[in-house]
């Protein structure tokens, strides 16, 4: 299996499909989150500079809680990232799939320091890169994971072609791989989708053949059988 | 039954938990709204939709229909289990049970870091107290000479000229160093424990260096009466934090029964609630550290009662608070 899926059950016996996210996208939400604290701390020593003492101490204390809690504040807010996170699509759960808890983004956060070693995240890349779940040291010890956000899926039209009964009858896989085969149809360029349709052209009995006439037969099939019969 | 058949005949439902749903996530902002969820209703259309979903993907119905329902069900679920453990009353429990009963539970680890701390401390001290020169093997000429003058007698030392704005900055550089080293000595833990030894260790010998120089400099009172105090709270904090990261350690190199990962989520769980103690610790002792041991013109003997006053409450607290079953 290619996919790296995570598979997390609930109570009520269903299989929750968790997609970590790898190196990359983590990688560019993180190089996010470092700008957004960059701007805030220069914007603030900006500020501080016109206040003193007291600016300086609210300088300093801002870099410290930048540097340990800017995760965690976030990862605790009701999206379960950070900024850069959630600009990328990406969000920090349970490893059951459930909300990220206090203690889990305190530990995960916590451990960042470790993870950074021996420089520049090492550790985090090694551990993630050989992990099929991507985890860094952090989420490792705090039974996280960082996923992706699932989009719902486009629902499938096929309004302009006429269902077409199977030309014999199908098993459930087939079924299924006639029905998906629909669902990519208006992301495949015309000739793609003339040759996969070919590859399937056996369910509307068009062995051997291919074309744009058994493309359409192919979904008019698929069509049949999402159950419109008109 | 064809997926179009049995999308129609369970629609309905699935959009009044998609808009119970939807309800949920935006009411919290405003009050009054929340509470107007039935609770049971979304349970029910919970389950119902996890049904569903079981079905659908025992039928192989269309990634569309799968999709929009593992979305439903994974948002419910989202909903239903999560945890409401940020109130008032939990931070009530943990600091008067959960925080003093994990260092209890972590009586061993405690202790041990307690002499990673304390045996660096005395034996660097004593060699510097009578080996001055040997300051410089610890620390640089500069930063021995920055210490001197900070805790001499002249015009330029701690508390006789600092002003209200200092103490406010000197406050938020004691949080951030200070939190800093406590959060690495934990996180060093995570590499068999060697990283919170090493740091332990360091500290202690720094601590113990500069303590036994200023001793024999001769300003041992200005320098103690300025430590004291917010000792009790730091030094206790970062033993703390030494100690947690000993637990990750120990649970990387000896999981008993569990696997090596499993150890570690059981020890970093148990650890967190050490962590958000020595945490507020922390804070309390920048506090002292900046307002109250700064401030040169109180006598002595005020500064080492509060400082008994403060030790004995931090010991006794961690010793005797949430003894008795709740």
């Amino acid at each position: 299996m290619l996919d790296s899926v995570v598979a997390a059950e609930t109570p009520e016996g269903i299989v929750l499909e968790l997609r970590p996210a790898g190196l990359s996208a983590r990688f560019y939400a993180f190089l996010f989150d470092w700008l957004i604290r960059l701007v805030v701390f220069y914007a603030a020593a900006f500020v501080g500079r016109f206040l003193g003492g007291i600016g300086v101490a609210f300088w300093i204390v801002l870099f410290f809680a930048l540097e340990w809690f800017y995760p965690v504040f976030f990862e605790l807010g009701r999206s379960g990232a950070t900024p850069g996170k959630r600009a990328f699509g990406l969000k920090v759960v349970m490893d059951n799939g459930l909300p990220v808890t206090p203690a889990a983004s305190l530990t995960r956060n916590l451990l960042r320091v470790a993870d950074f070693l021996p420089a520049a995240y090492g550790f985090a890349i090694v551990s993630m890169l050989t992990r099929s779940d991507c985890k860094r040291l952090g989420d490792l010890a705090a039974a996280t994971l960082v996923v992706h956000q699932s989009k719902p899926a486009p629902k499938v039209v096929l309004d302009m072609v006429t269902p077409l009964a199977p030309a014999r009858p199908l098993e459930q896989r087939d079924q299924a791989a006639v029905i998906a085969l629909a669902a990519r149809a208006p992301t495949l360029s015309v000739e793609r989708l003339d040759e996969l349709a070919a590859l399937a052209a056996s369910v509307s009995g068009d062995e051997g053949r291919s074309g744009p006439e058994v493309t359409r037969r192919v979904l008019g099939v698929a069509q049949w059988l999402m159950g419109r019969r008109t | 039954m064809t997926p179009l058949q049995f999308e129609e005949l369970y629609q309905t439902e699935w959009q009044e938990l998609a808009g119970l749903l939807a309800k949920a996530f935006d009411g919290k902002s405003q009050d009054g709204k929340h509470a107007q969820i039935r609770g049971e209703r979304v349970a029910a259309l919970y389950r119902r939709a996890c049904e569903h979903l079981a079905l659908a993907r025992a039928r192989a119905y269309p990634a569309y229909l799968l999709e929009r329902l593992e979305q439903l069900t994974s948002d419910a679920h989202q909903l239903i289990y999560q945890r409401h453990d940020f109130g008032l009353a939990s931070l009530r429990r943990v600091i008067t049970a959960d925080f003093p009963r994990a260092v209890r539970a972590h009586a061993a680890y405690v202790w041990i870091a307690t002499a990673l701390l304390v045996v660096p401390t005395i034996v660097i001290g004593s060699l510097v107290y009578y080996k001055p020169e040997l300051i410089l093997s610890v620390v640089s000429a500069e930063t021995a000479a920055q210490y001197e003058q900070m805790y001499s007698d002249s015009a330029e030392s701690i508390g006789r000229t600092r002003t209200a704005d200092t103490d406010w900055m000197m406050f938020g550089f004691y949080i951030s160093h200070n939190v800093g080293i406590a959060f690495q000595c934990f996180a060093g833990g995570l590499f068999g424990g060697l990283g919170s030894i090493f740091f332990l260790l360091y500290n202690g010998a720094i601590f113990g260096a500069i303590a036994g120089y200023l001793t024999e400099r001769g300003l041992a009172s200005t320098f103690f009466s300025f430590v004291v105090t917010h000792g009790a709270f730091e030094l206790t904090a970062i033993v703390l934090s030494g100690a947690a990261g000993l637990r990750l350690g120990h649970a990387l190199l000896a999981p008993g029964r569990r696997t090596r990962v499993q150890s570690l989520v059981h020890a970093a769980k148990e650890c967190s609630v050490i962590v958000y103690g020595l945490t507020a610790m922390l804070f309390i002792a920048a506090g002292i550290e900046a307002f109250w041991s700064s401030a040169s013109w109180l006598p002595h003997e005020v500064k080492y009662s509060v400082a008994a006053a403060c030790w004995i409450a931090v010991l006794g607290y961690l010793t005797f608070q949430g003894r008795r079953a709740d």
